[in-house]
């Protein structure tokens, strides 16, 4: 039984303009361990997927199931016992402490919540700065006095408090220095394999993504379009989308990027409140043909765990891919 | 904690404007604390001749009013009753004014709607008339004219933390809080509050300031406590003697003009000393 399972889940939000569907229809587990990358642009819905699973959004149709309980529809006072079992890391370094209280008392704050005497608190918080490579002395002071990366930490101490089975990360080293961010990834995939912890890696960028994850989920305007190991997508992504990506991550070897052609996505994300008729990509799909306009691609499984949500995937078609895609190969 | 104190005394201290505002007020306070040392017998006593000039007889430093008694007296024991009412209307205010913005901005929807609509009764009320009526109805008594500040003054107060309520209700940390299952009041109170609290604390320092004035018109218009020594109402007594004997009305005319003066400077200065940010705008 998987440890997080998410079932047709989808997020609605209404607006003056009428309703948008956030998070639509995602389907998809994860495993006691392991990583699962969500990647997909600003606007697709992978945070407000990460916040209706902690049930900080409410969702509207779907069912969220943690550690073989349903919490789809538990109310606050019986999710208080369960929120041990999942945390969160957030975006923004800065947002995401409270200036006003010293770092010890943030870090304590989900154990002082769950009704630990004090002085557990005060002993586990010393082992939470420990571990997450602080100072010693970081418990007495203020998020202001540290740097990003720093602070950071503060923020994943603080997930790791209760022990959770999984943690969603939100972007969590998106509003980082490239040279902390490899830091913070690091310190990630240590605490993983010493607290076995899950957890669902939130980002817009791939090559953050490909380090850590074991699978991936590639989301496009609130529905997942692709999923399946990440080496396999990285090899040969199935879908356009994806495939487009994987194009616009930066390569680090200058000759070898200069050598690729870009194929760079036209157009803007469509507006969620009106999403195209037919596959949702289809306007800015280099591959559209006459039925993307018309027919909505159902999610099906291609090989093993990989799905794909595509007429015209790229692994039945090789022939079909356009000579910028056998350019970057 | 402490390091953030002395900030706070420093940047405060640099406001020179504040820091006179501050001795004022403190002086004021002082004359309020010491009125009973000061002038051991009832205030509101006959002592002498009606009508004394200050600075005349040396007994009665600030003259005698109509009925003669002793102008100094009345000032000092008046501080008290200005001083007091001023605190706790602001007090009062405060505590209504954060309920009910916390309350609106936290739980948004028809929370907000109702609590924002409420609010905005009590704004379209003009203040002192309301003020009058509700003295009228609960009686002459100081802890009513409180009461009636407080409930005429605390909407700016609701409005202004809502506002920041608002803006603080959708950060991370607060989210973080909800995700480790925090209860609503406690985010409410340990966490959002402490960050939307300095302009707060600003605008209630000016609500003291506002809260004499109400108080000494209320006096003035003979609805005050008729027990107590009042600024406004020496004035109000004084007024009808303003052609010869103005000074009855102009020493705790001045003593108000000063107060309230020093008392806006102190609320300038805190707000260049809680919200360093703004203060060079």
């Amino acid at each position: 039984m998987p440890l997080l399972s998410v079932r047709s889940l989808c997020v609605q939000y209404q607006t003056a303009q009428g309703t948008v569907r956030a998070v639509d229809d995602v389907s998809f587990e994860l495993e006691a361990g392991e990583t699962v990358g969500l990647v997909g642009e600003s606007g697709c819905g992978k945070s407000t997927l990460g916040k209706a699973i902690m049930r900080l959004v409410p969702s509207s149709d779907g069912r969220i199931v943690l550690d073989g309980r349903d919490i789809t529809s538990m109310s606050s006072g019986q999710l208080k016992s369960l929120r041990k079992n999942m945390q969160m890391i957030f975006q923004d370094p800065y947002g995401s402490l409270n200036p006003r209280h010293d770092v010890g008392t943030i870090i304590g704050q989900p154990l002082s919540v769950a009704g630990w005497s004090r002085r557990d608190i005060r002993d586990r918080v010393a082992e939470l700065i420990r571990q997450v490579g602080l100072p010693a002395d970081a418990e007495r002071r203020y998020p202001h006095e540290f740097s990003g990366g720093q602070r950071q930490r503060v923020g994943i101490a603080r997930a790791l408090a209760l022990r959770p089975k999984v943690i969603i990360c939100d972007e969590p080293v998106s509003a980082l220095d490239v040279s902390v961010r490899a830091q913070v990834i690091n310190l990630l995939q240590d605490l993983q394999q010493q607290t076995g912890v899950s957890f669902l890696f939130i980002s817009h960028d791939l090559s953050v993504v490909e380090h850590i994850s074991d699978r991936l989920i590639v989301m496009y305007l609130g529905r997942i379009v692709e999923s399946g190991s990440g080496e396999e997508i990285w090899r040969q992504p199935a879908h356009p989308y994806t495939l487009a990506l994987l194009a616009a991550a930066p390569i680090a070897d200058p000759r070898l990027a200069r050598g690729r052609a870009k194929q760079v996505l036209q157009g803007e994300l469509p507006s969620p409140l009106d999403p195209p008729q037919g596959c949702s990509f289809h306007e800015r799909c280099p591959m559209a043909r006459e039925r993307c306009g018309k027919e909505r691609p159902v999610l099906r499984k291609v090989s093993g765990s990989r799905m794909v949500a595509c007429h015209y995937d790229l692994l039945e078609q090789p022939a079909e891919l356009p000579r910028a895609v056998s350019a970057a190969s | 904690m402490l390091r953030l104190g002395i900030d706070f005394v420093r940047r405060f201290a640099r406001n020179r404007a504040a820091l006179i505002g501050l001795l004022l007020v403190i002086v004021v306070i002082g004359v309020a604390l010491a009125a009973p040392w000061l002038f051991p017998r009832n205030p509101l006593r006959i002592v002498g001749r009606p009508e004394i000039w200050p600075f005349v007889n040396s007994r009665y430093p600030l003259g005698t009013d109509s009925l003669g008694r002793d102008i100094a007296a009345m000032i000092a024991y008046g501080a008290r009753t200005t001083l007091l009412i001023g605190l706790c209307a602001s007090v009062t205010a405060t505590l209504i004014g954060i309920t009910v913005g916390a309350t609106a901005a936290y739980f948004g929807g028809w929370v907000d709607e109702m609590l924002m609509r409420f609010t905005e009764l009590f704004q379209t009320v003009p203040n002192l008339i309301f003020v009058l009526t509700i003295v009228s109805i609960l009686g002459q008594k100081i802890e009513y004219v409180t009461i009636a500040v407080g409930i005429v003054t605390w909407t700016p107060i609701a409005r202004l933390t809502r506002a920041e309520f608002m803006a603080l209700r959708d950060r991370e940390f607060v989210q973080a809080c909800r995700a480790m299952g925090m209860g609503n009041l406690r985010i409410m109170l340990g966490e959002i509050l402490p960050n939307a609290l300095p302009p707060v604390i600003v605008l209630s320092s000016l609500v003291i300031a506002g809260a004499v004035l109400f108080e000494s018109a209320v006096s003035f218009l003979g609805l005050g406590d008729p027990n107590v020594s009042s600024w406004g109402r020496l004035i109000g007594d004084g007024r009808t003697l303003i052609r010869t004997s103005w000074y009855i009305c102009a020493v705790p005319g001045l003593a108000i003009m000063v107060t309230v003066l020093a008392l806006n400077l102190v609320g300038d200065g805190l707000n260049d000393a809680l919200n360093p940010k703004l203060r060079d705008r």
